[in-house]
Protein backbone atom coordinates (compact mmCIF):
# COMPACT_ATOMS: atom_id res chain seq x y z
CA UNK A 1 0.00 0.00 0.00
CA UNK A 2 1.54 3.60 -1.24
CA UNK A 3 0.57 6.13 0.41
CA UNK A 4 -0.40 9.33 -1.34
CA UNK A 5 1.61 12.74 -1.18
CA UNK A 6 0.75 14.85 0.95
CA UNK A 7 2.11 18.53 -0.26
CA UNK A 8 1.34 21.87 -0.21
CA UNK A 9 0.89 22.83 -4.05
CA UNK A 10 -0.75 19.85 -5.40
CA UNK A 11 -3.65 20.71 -7.28
CA UNK A 12 -4.87 23.97 -5.65
CA UNK A 13 -6.49 27.12 -6.83
CA UNK A 14 -4.20 30.35 -7.15
CA UNK A 15 -5.90 31.83 -4.09
CA UNK A 16 -5.86 28.59 -2.22
CA UNK A 17 -2.27 28.18 -2.55
CA UNK A 18 -1.78 31.64 -1.81
CA UNK A 19 -4.04 31.19 1.79
CA UNK A 20 -3.86 27.73 2.67
CA UNK A 21 -1.34 25.65 2.89
CA UNK A 22 1.70 26.14 0.87
CA UNK A 23 4.31 24.61 1.90
CA UNK A 24 7.52 27.13 1.05
CA UNK A 25 10.36 25.42 1.42
CA UNK A 26 11.91 27.68 3.13
CA UNK A 27 10.46 27.08 6.95
CA UNK A 28 8.13 29.89 8.01
CA UNK A 29 9.67 30.62 11.64
CA UNK A 30 10.50 34.20 11.94
CA UNK A 31 8.60 35.85 9.33
CA UNK A 32 5.17 34.51 10.17
CA UNK A 33 5.69 35.02 13.59
CA UNK A 34 3.10 36.85 15.69
CA UNK A 35 5.08 39.74 16.88
CA UNK A 36 6.30 40.23 13.42
CA UNK A 37 2.55 40.09 12.27
CA UNK A 38 1.18 42.37 15.37
CA UNK A 39 4.82 45.08 14.56
CA UNK A 40 3.25 45.14 10.99
CA UNK A 41 -0.49 45.80 12.16
CA UNK A 42 0.47 48.31 14.30
CA UNK A 43 2.01 49.97 11.30
CA UNK A 44 -0.52 49.20 8.98
CA UNK A 45 -3.33 50.78 11.79
CA UNK A 46 -1.52 53.89 12.34
CA UNK A 47 -1.42 54.23 8.97
CA UNK A 48 -5.02 53.48 7.84
CA UNK A 49 -5.85 56.14 10.86
CA UNK A 50 -3.59 58.87 8.90
CA UNK A 51 -5.08 57.98 5.97
CA UNK A 52 -8.15 58.46 7.30
CA UNK A 53 -7.82 61.18 8.94
CA UNK A 54 -6.29 63.06 5.61
CA UNK A 55 -9.42 61.62 3.62
CA UNK A 56 -11.96 63.10 6.55
CA UNK A 57 -10.48 66.59 6.32
CA UNK A 58 -10.44 66.36 2.77
CA UNK A 59 -13.67 66.00 2.77
CA UNK A 60 -14.88 68.56 5.13
CA UNK A 61 -12.69 71.70 3.49
CA UNK A 62 -14.14 70.54 0.66
CA UNK A 63 -17.48 70.66 1.74
CA UNK A 64 -16.99 73.99 3.77
CA UNK A 65 -15.57 75.40 0.66
CA UNK A 66 -18.92 74.36 -1.12
CA UNK A 67 -20.90 75.91 1.17
CA UNK A 68 -19.20 78.97 1.60
CA UNK A 69 -18.17 79.89 -1.84
CA UNK A 70 -22.19 80.04 -3.03
CA UNK A 71 -22.61 82.04 -0.47
CA UNK A 72 -21.76 85.76 -0.45
CA UNK A 73 -22.69 88.46 2.42
CA UNK A 74 -23.47 92.10 1.44
CA UNK A 75 -22.49 94.39 4.39
CA UNK A 76 -24.06 97.86 4.50
CA UNK A 77 -22.73 100.17 7.45
CA UNK A 78 -24.88 102.98 8.57
CA UNK A 79 -23.29 106.12 7.59
CA UNK A 80 -24.03 109.17 8.64
CA UNK A 81 -26.06 111.33 6.02
CA UNK A 82 -27.02 108.34 4.35
CA UNK A 83 -30.08 106.84 3.65
CA UNK A 84 -30.48 103.23 4.58
CA UNK A 85 -32.62 102.32 2.21
CA UNK A 86 -31.16 104.08 -1.14
CA UNK A 87 -27.71 102.95 0.23
CA UNK A 88 -29.41 98.85 0.42
CA UNK A 89 -30.97 99.59 -3.39
CA UNK A 90 -28.00 100.50 -4.80
CA UNK A 91 -26.51 97.60 -3.67
CA UNK A 92 -29.40 95.33 -5.07
CA UNK A 93 -29.10 97.34 -8.47
CA UNK A 94 -25.24 96.15 -8.87
CA UNK A 95 -26.05 92.36 -7.40
CA UNK A 96 -29.13 92.40 -10.50
CA UNK A 97 -26.57 93.38 -12.74
CA UNK A 98 -24.02 91.25 -12.46
CA UNK A 99 -23.90 87.79 -14.18
CA UNK A 100 -23.85 84.82 -11.99
CA UNK A 101 -25.96 85.45 -9.29
CA UNK A 102 -28.69 83.81 -8.51
CA UNK A 103 -30.46 85.35 -5.64
CA UNK A 104 -30.20 88.34 -3.09
CA UNK A 105 -32.25 88.55 -0.58
CA UNK A 106 -32.36 91.76 2.14
CA UNK A 107 -32.09 89.90 5.96
CA UNK A 108 -34.89 91.30 8.01
CA UNK A 109 -33.69 93.39 11.56
CA UNK A 110 -34.93 90.17 12.97
CA UNK A 111 -33.09 87.88 11.27
CA UNK A 112 -30.02 89.74 12.05
CA UNK A 113 -30.62 89.52 15.29
CA UNK A 114 -31.18 86.04 15.65
CA UNK A 115 -28.06 85.81 13.93
CA UNK A 116 -26.13 87.71 16.51
CA UNK A 117 -27.72 86.85 19.37
CA UNK A 118 -26.12 83.64 20.11
CA UNK A 119 -22.98 86.28 20.56
CA UNK A 120 -24.55 89.41 22.04
CA UNK A 121 -27.78 87.87 23.50
CA UNK A 122 -31.36 88.02 23.41
CA UNK A 123 -31.68 91.50 25.16
CA UNK A 124 -29.53 93.57 22.51
CA UNK A 125 -32.46 92.86 19.80
CA UNK A 126 -34.91 94.91 21.50
CA UNK A 127 -32.52 97.81 22.14
CA UNK A 128 -32.25 100.23 19.17
CA UNK A 129 -28.57 99.61 18.03
CA UNK A 130 -27.15 100.73 14.67
CA UNK A 131 -27.53 96.86 13.08
CA UNK A 132 -25.54 96.68 9.81
CA UNK A 133 -28.11 95.42 6.80
CA UNK A 134 -26.96 92.28 5.57
CA UNK A 135 -27.90 91.11 2.10
CA UNK A 136 -27.77 87.17 1.21
CA UNK A 137 -26.39 86.52 -2.34
CA UNK A 138 -26.53 82.60 -3.33
CA UNK A 139 -24.61 82.43 -6.38
CA UNK A 140 -24.27 80.17 -9.73
CA UNK A 141 -21.30 78.03 -8.47
CA UNK A 142 -21.05 76.64 -12.21
CA UNK A 143 -20.63 80.10 -13.29
CA UNK A 144 -19.20 82.27 -10.59
CA UNK A 145 -19.54 86.31 -11.10
CA UNK A 146 -15.74 87.99 -10.82
CA UNK A 147 -16.00 88.64 -6.83
CA UNK A 148 -12.79 91.18 -7.36
CA UNK A 149 -14.88 93.33 -10.09
CA UNK A 150 -17.80 92.69 -7.85
CA UNK A 151 -16.08 94.07 -4.53
CA UNK A 152 -15.41 97.07 -6.21
CA UNK A 153 -18.82 97.78 -8.39
CA UNK A 154 -20.37 97.47 -4.38
CA UNK A 155 -18.05 100.05 -2.75
CA UNK A 156 -18.34 102.83 -5.41
CA UNK A 157 -22.32 102.15 -5.36
CA UNK A 158 -22.42 103.91 -2.07
CA UNK A 159 -20.81 104.58 1.18
CA UNK A 160 -20.32 102.02 3.59
CA UNK A 161 -21.75 99.17 1.20
CA UNK A 162 -18.97 96.24 1.43
CA UNK A 163 -18.79 92.75 0.22
CA UNK A 164 -17.98 89.82 1.80
CA UNK A 165 -16.62 86.84 -0.06
CA UNK A 166 -15.40 84.41 3.18
CA UNK A 167 -12.04 84.19 1.04
CA UNK A 168 -10.45 84.98 4.31
CA UNK A 169 -11.92 82.16 6.06
CA UNK A 170 -11.37 79.57 3.22
CA UNK A 171 -7.92 80.72 2.98
CA UNK A 172 -7.48 80.08 6.59
CA UNK A 173 -9.07 76.43 6.08
CA UNK A 174 -7.77 75.38 2.79
CA UNK A 175 -3.69 76.64 4.66
CA UNK A 176 -4.83 74.49 7.67
CA UNK A 177 -5.53 71.69 5.64
CA UNK A 178 -2.89 71.80 3.60
CA UNK A 179 -0.66 71.62 6.83
CA UNK A 180 -2.49 68.63 7.83
CA UNK A 181 -2.20 66.90 4.86
CA UNK A 182 1.24 67.79 4.25
CA UNK A 183 1.99 66.64 8.04
CA UNK A 184 0.28 63.39 7.21
CA UNK A 185 2.17 62.52 4.17
CA UNK A 186 5.42 62.90 6.37
CA UNK A 187 3.74 60.48 8.85
CA UNK A 188 3.07 57.80 5.83
CA UNK A 189 6.20 58.08 4.75
CA UNK A 190 8.13 57.54 8.00
CA UNK A 191 5.73 54.55 8.53
CA UNK A 192 6.15 53.16 5.23
CA UNK A 193 10.25 53.54 5.70
CA UNK A 194 9.90 51.71 9.55
CA UNK A 195 8.11 48.91 8.07
CA UNK A 196 10.74 48.20 5.30
CA UNK A 197 13.61 48.38 7.68
CA UNK A 198 11.39 45.67 9.76
CA UNK A 199 11.08 43.26 7.15
CA UNK A 200 14.83 43.70 5.91
CA UNK A 201 15.43 42.77 9.09
CA UNK A 202 13.38 40.08 9.33
CA UNK A 203 14.43 38.76 6.23
CA UNK A 204 18.12 39.02 7.17
CA UNK A 205 17.62 37.19 10.26
CA UNK A 206 15.27 34.39 8.70
CA UNK A 207 18.12 34.17 5.61
CA UNK A 208 21.03 33.82 8.58
CA UNK A 209 18.79 31.22 10.43
CA UNK A 210 18.09 28.68 7.14
CA UNK A 211 21.60 29.42 5.44
CA UNK A 212 21.81 25.56 5.41
CA UNK A 213 18.98 25.28 3.43
CA UNK A 214 20.41 28.13 1.14
CA UNK A 215 23.41 26.80 0.42
CA UNK A 216 21.57 22.83 0.05
CA UNK A 217 19.32 24.96 -2.87
CA UNK A 218 22.11 26.62 -4.43
CA UNK A 219 23.70 23.09 -5.05
CA UNK A 220 21.00 21.12 -6.51
CA UNK A 221 20.90 23.87 -8.98
CA UNK A 222 18.01 25.99 -7.73
CA UNK A 223 18.48 30.45 -8.82
CA UNK A 224 18.94 32.90 -6.43
CA UNK A 225 15.05 33.89 -8.22
CA UNK A 226 13.59 30.26 -6.55
CA UNK A 227 15.10 31.13 -3.11
CA UNK A 228 13.40 34.63 -3.38
CA UNK A 229 10.11 33.66 -4.66
CA UNK A 230 9.66 31.15 -1.84
CA UNK A 231 10.68 33.29 0.81
CA UNK A 232 8.51 36.20 -0.10
CA UNK A 233 5.78 34.14 -0.22
CA UNK A 234 5.90 34.36 3.84
CA UNK A 235 6.25 37.51 3.36
CA UNK A 236 2.98 37.82 1.68
CA UNK A 237 0.86 36.42 3.84
CA UNK A 238 2.38 38.66 6.97
CA UNK A 239 2.13 41.40 5.17
CA UNK A 240 -2.02 40.62 4.08
CA UNK A 241 -2.40 39.08 7.92
CA UNK A 242 -0.90 42.15 9.33
CA UNK A 243 -2.60 44.70 7.05
CA UNK A 244 -5.67 43.60 7.55
CA UNK A 245 -5.40 43.59 11.28
CA UNK A 246 -4.36 47.09 11.60
CA UNK A 247 -7.35 47.96 9.05
CA UNK A 248 -9.73 46.27 11.50
CA UNK A 249 -8.15 47.98 14.51
CA UNK A 250 -8.36 51.21 12.64
CA UNK A 251 -12.30 50.99 11.52
CA UNK A 252 -13.02 50.08 15.52
CA UNK A 253 -11.14 53.06 16.01
CA UNK A 254 -13.12 55.21 13.51
CA UNK A 255 -16.42 53.68 14.37
CA UNK A 256 -15.81 54.43 18.00
CA UNK A 257 -15.10 58.57 16.74
CA UNK A 258 -18.03 58.57 15.00
CA UNK A 259 -20.30 57.30 17.90
CA UNK A 260 -18.55 59.96 20.41
CA UNK A 261 -19.27 62.46 17.38
CA UNK A 262 -22.67 61.92 16.59
CA UNK A 263 -23.98 61.87 20.40
CA UNK A 264 -22.40 65.64 20.28
CA UNK A 265 -23.49 68.71 17.98
CA UNK A 266 -20.85 70.96 16.75
CA UNK A 267 -20.90 74.73 15.80
CA UNK A 268 -19.76 72.84 12.11
CA UNK A 269 -19.56 69.97 10.27
CA UNK A 270 -16.57 67.96 11.65
CA UNK A 271 -14.97 65.68 9.41
CA UNK A 272 -15.91 62.28 9.23
CA UNK A 273 -15.42 58.96 7.80
CA UNK A 274 -16.79 58.57 4.86
CA UNK A 275 -17.96 55.29 3.27
CA UNK A 276 -16.19 55.53 0.06
CA UNK A 277 -13.06 56.42 2.59
CA UNK A 278 -13.23 52.66 3.69
CA UNK A 279 -12.54 51.25 0.31
CA UNK A 280 -9.48 53.36 -0.12
CA UNK A 281 -8.23 52.30 3.37
CA UNK A 282 -8.29 48.73 1.53
CA UNK A 283 -4.99 49.90 -0.24
CA UNK A 284 -3.09 49.61 3.31
CA UNK A 285 -3.19 45.76 3.24
CA UNK A 286 -2.22 45.86 -0.03
CA UNK A 287 0.35 48.23 0.04
CA UNK A 288 1.56 46.35 3.40
CA UNK A 289 1.84 43.26 1.47
CA UNK A 290 3.52 44.61 -1.39
CA UNK A 291 5.80 46.74 0.34
CA UNK A 292 6.90 43.14 2.43
CA UNK A 293 7.15 41.27 -1.00
CA UNK A 294 9.00 43.83 -2.36
CA UNK A 295 11.31 44.45 0.65
CA UNK A 296 12.22 40.80 1.36
CA UNK A 297 13.10 40.17 -2.26
CA UNK A 298 15.26 42.92 -3.07
CA UNK A 299 17.40 41.81 0.58
CA UNK A 300 17.04 38.14 -0.35
CA UNK A 301 18.21 39.09 -3.80
CA UNK A 302 21.15 41.16 -2.07
CA UNK A 303 22.13 38.65 0.55
CA UNK A 304 22.50 35.93 -2.00
CA UNK A 305 24.52 37.91 -4.18
CA UNK A 306 27.22 37.65 -2.07
CA UNK A 307 27.03 33.47 -1.73
CA UNK A 308 29.09 31.45 -4.15
CA UNK B 1 35.01 15.05 -19.41
CA UNK B 2 35.41 16.18 -16.01
CA UNK B 3 39.05 16.42 -15.43
CA UNK B 4 41.04 17.94 -12.35
CA UNK B 5 44.90 19.15 -12.85
CA UNK B 6 47.25 20.06 -9.75
CA UNK B 7 43.91 20.88 -7.85
CA UNK B 8 45.12 22.23 -4.16
CA UNK B 9 42.70 22.78 -1.61
CA UNK B 10 42.72 24.09 2.08
CA UNK B 11 40.53 25.85 4.85
CA UNK B 12 41.43 28.90 4.65
CA UNK B 13 44.47 29.22 6.75
CA UNK B 14 44.98 25.48 7.79
CA UNK B 15 47.20 22.62 5.97
CA UNK B 16 46.77 21.33 2.36
CA UNK B 17 43.77 18.94 2.83
CA UNK B 18 44.54 18.16 -0.85
CA UNK B 19 47.53 19.05 -3.38
CA UNK B 20 48.51 17.90 -6.99
CA UNK B 21 45.45 16.30 -7.34
CA UNK B 22 45.05 14.92 -11.41
CA UNK B 23 42.77 12.35 -12.74
CA UNK B 24 40.00 12.71 -15.52
CA UNK B 25 36.72 11.04 -15.49
CA UNK B 26 35.45 10.21 -19.09
CA UNK B 27 31.72 10.09 -19.58
CA UNK B 28 29.62 7.69 -18.31
CA UNK B 29 32.45 6.20 -16.15
CA UNK B 30 32.16 4.11 -12.52
CA UNK B 31 34.47 5.42 -9.99
CA UNK B 32 35.17 4.58 -6.14
CA UNK B 33 36.86 7.17 -3.99
CA UNK B 34 38.54 5.77 -1.25
CA UNK B 35 40.81 6.70 1.79
CA UNK B 36 41.20 6.85 5.29
CA UNK B 37 39.02 8.94 7.36
CA UNK B 38 40.07 12.60 6.74
CA UNK B 39 41.79 11.66 4.06
CA UNK B 40 40.20 14.73 1.90
CA UNK B 41 36.96 12.79 0.17
CA UNK B 42 34.47 14.55 0.98
CA UNK B 43 36.87 17.65 0.60
CA UNK B 44 37.50 16.59 -3.37
CA UNK B 45 34.14 15.74 -3.97
CA UNK B 46 32.82 19.39 -2.50
CA UNK B 47 35.40 20.78 -5.23
CA UNK B 48 33.42 18.89 -7.59
CA UNK B 49 29.91 19.45 -7.19
CA UNK B 50 30.85 23.52 -6.63
CA UNK B 51 30.30 23.74 -3.18
CA UNK B 52 34.00 25.21 -2.78
CA UNK B 53 36.79 26.77 -5.12
CA UNK B 54 40.31 24.99 -5.18
CA UNK B 55 43.02 27.28 -3.39
CA UNK B 56 44.83 26.77 -6.74
CA UNK B 57 44.52 23.92 -10.26
CA UNK B 58 42.64 23.83 -12.52
CA UNK B 59 39.11 22.02 -12.46
CA UNK B 60 36.89 21.15 -15.47
CA UNK B 61 33.53 19.99 -15.49
CA UNK B 62 31.56 19.15 -18.47
CA UNK B 63 34.15 20.27 -20.61
CA UNK B 64 33.95 23.95 -19.06
CA UNK B 65 37.05 25.59 -16.62
CA UNK B 66 34.78 26.16 -13.84
CA UNK B 67 36.89 29.14 -12.97
CA UNK B 68 35.46 30.90 -15.75
CA UNK B 69 31.88 30.40 -14.67
CA UNK B 70 29.75 33.07 -13.69
CA UNK B 71 27.20 33.13 -10.64
CA UNK B 72 24.56 32.90 -13.52
CA UNK B 73 25.99 30.31 -14.89
CA UNK B 74 26.63 27.88 -11.46
CA UNK B 75 23.02 26.22 -11.53
CA UNK B 76 22.84 24.96 -14.77
CA UNK B 77 26.11 23.26 -14.31
CA UNK B 78 24.99 22.04 -10.39
CA UNK B 79 21.62 20.80 -12.42
CA UNK B 80 23.83 18.12 -14.16
CA UNK B 81 25.67 16.82 -10.67
CA UNK B 82 23.35 14.67 -8.28
CA UNK B 83 24.58 14.34 -4.89
CA UNK B 84 24.16 12.04 -2.00
CA UNK B 85 25.87 14.70 1.20
CA UNK B 86 27.13 12.26 3.57
CA UNK B 87 25.24 14.48 6.12
CA UNK B 88 22.32 13.86 3.64
CA UNK B 89 20.97 17.15 4.15
CA UNK B 90 16.96 16.72 4.24
CA UNK B 91 15.16 19.78 4.78
CA UNK B 92 13.62 19.20 8.23
CA UNK B 93 10.03 20.26 7.69
CA UNK B 94 9.26 18.62 4.65
CA UNK B 95 8.05 15.68 3.90
CA UNK B 96 10.62 12.90 2.37
CA UNK B 97 8.36 12.85 -1.04
CA UNK B 98 8.50 16.98 -0.92
CA UNK B 99 12.12 16.51 -0.34
CA UNK B 100 13.10 14.06 -2.99
CA UNK B 101 10.70 16.39 -5.50
CA UNK B 102 13.07 19.39 -4.17
CA UNK B 103 15.16 19.07 -7.55
CA UNK B 104 12.53 19.68 -9.93
CA UNK B 105 10.73 21.93 -7.80
CA UNK B 106 13.37 24.12 -8.24
CA UNK B 107 13.85 23.57 -11.87
CA UNK B 108 9.94 25.51 -12.29
CA UNK B 109 8.54 21.94 -12.89
CA UNK B 110 4.62 21.31 -11.94
CA UNK B 111 3.88 19.06 -9.28
CA UNK B 112 1.87 17.12 -11.95
CA UNK B 113 4.89 16.40 -14.05
CA UNK B 114 6.71 14.69 -11.57
CA UNK B 115 4.60 13.47 -9.08
CA UNK B 116 4.73 9.87 -10.30
CA UNK B 117 7.94 9.77 -11.20
CA UNK B 118 9.02 10.94 -7.60
CA UNK B 119 6.42 8.16 -5.46
CA UNK B 120 8.10 5.39 -8.05
CA UNK B 121 11.61 6.37 -7.20
CA UNK B 122 10.76 6.26 -3.53
CA UNK B 123 9.07 2.73 -3.70
CA UNK B 124 12.10 1.52 -5.98
CA UNK B 125 14.31 2.73 -2.62
CA UNK B 126 11.58 0.97 -0.39
CA UNK B 127 10.31 3.89 0.86
CA UNK B 128 6.94 3.93 -0.77
CA UNK B 129 5.16 3.72 2.34
CA UNK B 130 7.06 6.52 3.97
CA UNK B 131 6.22 9.19 1.54
CA UNK B 132 4.68 11.67 4.13
CA UNK B 133 7.24 10.96 6.73
CA UNK B 134 9.09 13.87 8.31
CA UNK B 135 13.04 13.30 8.01
CA UNK B 136 13.34 13.20 11.68
CA UNK B 137 11.07 10.33 12.15
CA UNK B 138 12.93 8.44 9.85
CA UNK B 139 16.09 6.18 10.98
CA UNK B 140 19.47 6.69 9.00
CA UNK B 141 18.92 4.33 6.76
CA UNK B 142 15.50 5.39 5.45
CA UNK B 143 17.20 9.37 5.41
CA UNK B 144 20.19 7.86 3.27
CA UNK B 145 17.76 6.34 0.96
CA UNK B 146 14.83 9.36 0.67
CA UNK B 147 18.55 11.58 -0.01
CA UNK B 148 20.08 9.50 -2.84
CA UNK B 149 16.56 9.58 -4.33
CA UNK B 150 16.87 13.22 -4.53
CA UNK B 151 20.00 12.98 -6.07
CA UNK B 152 19.05 10.60 -8.63
CA UNK B 153 15.38 12.74 -9.11
CA UNK B 154 17.38 15.13 -11.40
CA UNK B 155 18.47 12.62 -14.14
CA UNK B 156 21.95 13.90 -13.51
CA UNK B 157 24.87 13.78 -15.74
CA UNK B 158 26.92 12.52 -12.83
CA UNK B 159 25.91 11.30 -9.86
CA UNK B 160 28.16 12.02 -7.01
CA UNK B 161 27.24 9.46 -3.62
CA UNK B 162 29.01 10.54 -0.23
CA UNK B 163 29.37 7.14 1.45
CA UNK B 164 25.97 6.44 0.19
CA UNK B 165 25.78 2.61 1.87
CA UNK B 166 27.66 4.00 5.25
CA UNK B 167 24.12 3.40 7.40
CA UNK B 168 22.03 0.74 5.13
CA UNK B 169 22.64 -3.05 5.84
CA UNK B 170 24.23 -5.46 3.35
CA UNK B 171 21.21 -6.16 1.18
CA UNK B 172 20.07 -2.42 1.01
CA UNK B 173 23.70 -1.88 0.24
CA UNK B 174 23.56 -4.08 -3.03
CA UNK B 175 20.29 -2.59 -3.74
CA UNK B 176 21.34 0.64 -3.96
CA UNK B 177 24.67 -0.01 -5.74
CA UNK B 178 22.32 -1.93 -8.50
CA UNK B 179 20.75 1.27 -8.72
CA UNK B 180 23.68 2.92 -9.37
CA UNK B 181 24.85 0.33 -12.07
CA UNK B 182 21.55 0.94 -13.44
CA UNK B 183 21.93 4.52 -13.83
CA UNK B 184 25.33 4.14 -14.85
CA UNK B 185 23.97 2.00 -17.72
CA UNK B 186 21.81 4.68 -19.09
CA UNK B 187 24.91 7.12 -18.96
CA UNK B 188 25.40 8.56 -15.77
CA UNK B 189 28.91 8.83 -14.36
CA UNK B 190 29.05 7.61 -10.98
CA UNK B 191 31.72 8.85 -8.07
CA UNK B 192 31.02 6.99 -5.07
CA UNK B 193 33.45 8.06 -1.83
CA UNK B 194 33.32 4.97 0.47
CA UNK B 195 35.17 2.84 2.78
CA UNK B 196 32.98 -0.21 2.26
CA UNK B 197 35.59 -2.72 1.40
CA UNK B 198 32.61 -5.39 0.76
CA UNK B 199 30.85 -2.60 -2.04
CA UNK B 200 33.82 -2.16 -3.90
CA UNK B 201 34.11 -6.51 -4.38
CA UNK B 202 30.84 -6.16 -5.28
CA UNK B 203 30.85 -4.20 -8.19
CA UNK B 204 34.54 -3.91 -9.45
CA UNK B 205 35.60 -0.72 -10.48
CA UNK B 206 38.28 1.76 -10.88
CA UNK B 207 39.43 3.77 -7.33
CA UNK B 208 40.64 6.73 -6.49
CA UNK B 209 42.71 6.28 -4.06
CA UNK B 210 43.18 9.53 -1.69
CA UNK B 211 46.55 9.76 0.07
CA UNK B 212 48.27 12.19 1.72
CA UNK B 213 46.44 14.62 -0.33
CA UNK B 214 47.06 13.08 -3.80
CA UNK B 215 45.21 10.57 -5.75
CA UNK B 216 46.20 7.68 -7.38
CA UNK B 217 44.33 5.46 -9.91
CA UNK B 218 43.61 2.16 -8.80
CA UNK B 219 42.35 -0.65 -11.27
N1 LIG C 1 35.08 23.16 6.49
C1 LIG C 1 36.29 22.76 6.92
N2 LIG C 1 37.13 23.64 7.52
C2 LIG C 1 38.34 23.27 7.93
N3 LIG C 1 38.82 22.04 7.81
C3 LIG C 1 38.06 21.10 7.23
C4 LIG C 1 36.73 21.41 6.75
N4 LIG C 1 36.21 20.29 6.21
C5 LIG C 1 37.14 19.33 6.36
N5 LIG C 1 38.24 19.80 6.95
C6 LIG C 1 39.45 19.04 7.20
O1 LIG C 1 39.91 18.49 5.98
C7 LIG C 1 40.39 17.15 6.17
C8 LIG C 1 39.64 16.24 5.21
O2 LIG C 1 38.29 16.17 5.59
P1 LIG C 1 37.23 15.40 4.71
O3 LIG C 1 35.91 15.61 5.32
O4 LIG C 1 37.42 15.79 3.30
O5 LIG C 1 37.72 13.88 4.92
P2 LIG C 1 37.01 12.54 4.45
O6 LIG C 1 38.02 11.79 3.66
O7 LIG C 1 35.73 12.82 3.81
O8 LIG C 1 36.80 11.80 5.84
P3 LIG C 1 35.62 10.75 6.23
O9 LIG C 1 35.99 9.45 5.60
O10 LIG C 1 35.71 10.67 7.71
O11 LIG C 1 34.34 11.30 5.75
C9 LIG C 1 40.15 16.81 7.61
O12 LIG C 1 41.39 16.94 8.28
C10 LIG C 1 39.20 17.85 8.11
O13 LIG C 1 39.49 18.18 9.44
MG1 LIG D 1 33.75 12.46 4.27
Amino acid sequence: MVEVPMTGTARRSLLARLFVETRSVMPAAGSTGLSLVLVIATMCFLASLTLGAVLAVNHATQSWTRQLSGALTVEIRAVEGQDPEMQRDAALTVLSKTPGILTAKTLTRDDVAALIQPWLGADIAREDLPFPQLIDVRVDTAAPPDLVALAAALEKSAPGVKLDSHREWLDDINGAANAAQGLSYAILAIITLTTIAIVTFATRAGLLANHEIVELLHLIGARDNFIASEIQRHFLLLGLRGGVLGLALSLLAFGGMALAMNSRSFLVSMPTIQPWTLTSLLLVPVMAALVSVITARMTVMRGLGRMM
Amino acid sequence: MIRFENVGLRYESGPEVLRDVTFTLERGSFHFLTGPSGAGKTSLLRLMFLDHKPSRGLITMFDRPIATLTRHELPDIRREIGVVFQDFRLIAHLTAYENVALPLRARGKSEDSYRADVIELLQWVGMGERLNALPSTLSGGEKQRVAIARAVMGRPRLLIADEPTGNVDAEMGNRLLHLFVELNRLGTSILIATHDRELIARNPAPALVLHKGEVEIHG
